[in-house]
């Protein structure tokens, strides 16, 4: 039986009677512990300090830092794992946004006609679908992350930040693998390269911003409530037709243009499209995604924090 | 005047009752329950806690540099929590901890071990899980694969491996861990007698290098044979306080005491 604090002011010293030496010294007369507080130069101020409550809603970046090497360790474990006893292996990566495109390319690109900007549909879809499967894939494995790794949760401290974290950056690497096709895919059609393609790498940060920035708020949302696991998969479909992944934005009218591009997805595809093939970049939307994914990576990583001193007791 | 490298003072863990019925379990009942709560809260005033438990309450002590202290108990007496809490991975509810060294902890033997992973990939993960940097781990590699004795299955996925290889890869890993305050629960208990001897041999030269070890154990002849001092908590509170022999003794007498009692019954 465990019983409440006796005291009314909320906590009970231990029973001073019961013999307990709160502030004893060890024995000083042991030859070695002599030596040893000699030598033991400790730091005024303590390395750890454990609070109740709330006091650590900064985010701790040194922290973060100081973990580098296990975010690299837990991105290598989920790579080495997930293909552990798969024949096609890495493959996947790139079957999975190949085989979408192909679909799309015969359905859409062949038979509705669905326009793409004056770039070959395959090639239009496949640029899109490449962010799209980045975005779905990270957005998912990331959310569920912390569930995953319970077993480490509630055994070992570290910044939790972590695991979300790698398991966008494991899908980061696939990006990467799948791109690859990509370029075949250009060479096939013979798309020359413009200056704009020095623009790439800001709309796969920005991409990679977004992904985190859902997936680290689902990942926490889904230690408490699992319905956020069951929701997801049904959300993130809507979300893919709600951006323009396999047709151009420029088929949405006009007037429901600025509505259509607070969706922070549709600026950033459009923007790597239009820096991979040459096509002019329209800034406003650019801006307004870079803006709305920033704000809500900040709100995601402090609601993140907020979440994370009760992981260990809810997971 | 000498410095304490852990400082203790009046630590205490609440916990919901069933967890399930305070937190719910679905997103709606979450939105029911909100609104249900602020309307009781103001008929009522106040929310009872009745529901709670004290996990840990008042708990206050020191422990001062190359110390090896020993936290007995019985089940459910908090030490585990203590732990939990001193090892960051949850917060108290009162109280304060502080700690002037870097702290390893070591809640279970084989944290983070992947079962499809070979014995060298989880070496390098559970080492960087535990807190080792890369290059501590590579140094140290050789020395774990020899304490451990799998050099002959270092690349086979740790699932084929027998329970006794796997918590001896699991408890060499942990062994060669070397932090300034080491937290164990109850690891020593691995393997057959001779590596439980050589595991025992192993702790004692931590302890001789000057580390500060806080150790949680059921076993008392551990206790007695690797700490200097003992801690015995009871019901989430710090009930005795020194010599190992002394605390281990009066912890005896309540088990059997409680026994005499339960049988009574």
């Amino acid at each position: 039986m465990i019983e409440r604090p006796s005291s009314d002011s909320g906590y009970s010293r231990p029973d001073e009677s019961a013999g307990v030496m709160v502030c004893d010294p060890p024995d000083v007369a042991d030859e070695r512990s002599v030596e040893l507080f000699l030598h033991a130069v400790l730091p005024e101020e303590p390395l750890v300090k454990i609070r109740p409550g709330n006091s650590l809603t900064k985010i701790e970046f040194g922290e973060l830092w100081a973990h580098r090497e296990l975010l690299y360790f837990m991105m290598w474990r989920d790579l080495k794992v997930r293909y552990r006893q798969t024949i096609l292996g890495a493959s996947w990566v790139i079957l999975q946004p190949l085989l979408l495109t192909l679909v799309f390319a015969i359905f859409l690109g062949k038979l509705v006609k669905v326009p793409s900007d004056g770039v070959p549909y395959p090639i239009f879809a496949y640029a899109g679908l490449l962010l799209w499967m980045f975005l779905s894939n990270a957005v998912l494995s990331s959310s569920y992350s912390l569930v995953v790794n319970a077993h480490i949760i509630t055994k070992v401290y570290f910044s939790r930040l972590l695991i979300p974290g790698a398991a966008v950056g494991v899908r980061l690497l696939d990006l990467i693998i799948a791109s690859l096709i990509l370029v075949a895919l250009m060479f096939y059609y013979g798309v020359t390269l413009t200056w704009s393609i020095l623009m790439l790498p800001v709309f796969v940060i920005q991409i990679t911003a977004l992904a985190l920035g859902v997936g680290i708020w689902t990942s926490a949302l889904n230690v408490r409530y699992r319905d956020v696991g069951t929701m997801l998969p049904i959300l993130l479909q809507l979300w893919m037709f709600v951006s323009p992944i396999i047709y151009p934005s420029s088929i949405v009218p006009e007037r429901w243009r600025s509505l259509y591009f607070l969706n922070p997805l549709a600026g950033t595809v459009e923007g790597f499209r239009a820096s991979l093939l040459g096509l002019p970049f329209d800034w406003r939307s650019i801006v307004i995604s870079t803006a709305i994914t920033l704000a809500l990576l900040v709100c995601s990583i402090y609601a993140f924090r907020r979440m994370e001193e009760s992981f260990a007791d809810d997971v | 005047m000498m410095k304490p490298i852990m400082r203790v003072e009046n630590l205490g863990k609440k916990y919901s009752l069933g967890a399930r019925e305070v937190i719910a379990p679905t997103l709606r009942e979450a939105l029911v329950r909100f609104v249900k709560n602020t309307a009781e809260r103001f008929s009522r005033g106040r929310d009872t806690d009745a529901q709670t438990v004290w996990a840990l309450s008042g708990v206050t002590f020191e422990v001062y540099p190359g110390e090896v202290v020993g936290v007995i108990g019985r089940n459910g007496a908090g030490k585990s929590t203590l732990l939990k809490i001193l090892s960051r991975i949850t917060k108290p509810t009162m109280g304060l901890a502080d700690l002037y060294g870097r702290t390893g902890s070591l809640l279970e033997v084989g944290t983070g071990f992947h079962p499809d992973l070979t014995g060298r990939e989880n070496i390098h993960l559970n080492g960087a899980i535990l807190g080792m940097k890369r290059e501590e781990i590579s140094r140290k590699f050789d020395e774990i694969v020899a304490f451990a004795e799998v050099d002959r299955f270092l690349d086979t996925p740790v699932k084929r491996y027998s329970t006794g290889m796997y918590l001896r890869l699991a408890f060499a890993v942990a062994a060669h861990l070397d932090p300034e305050i080491l937290l164990l629960d109850e690891v020593l208990t691995v393997g057959d007698a001779l590596f439980q001897k050589k595991c025992f041999a192993k702790m004692k030269e931590v302890g001789r290098e000057g580390k500060t070890v806080l150790f949680v154990s059921h076993n008392t002849a551990s206790v007695q044979h690797l700490c200097g001092r003992a801690l015995y908590l009871r019901n989430g509170v710090l009930s005795e306080e020194g010599k190992p022999d002394a605390v281990i003794a009066s912890y005896l007498k309540d088990l059997s005491e409680s026994e005499s009692a339960g049988l009574a019954c």
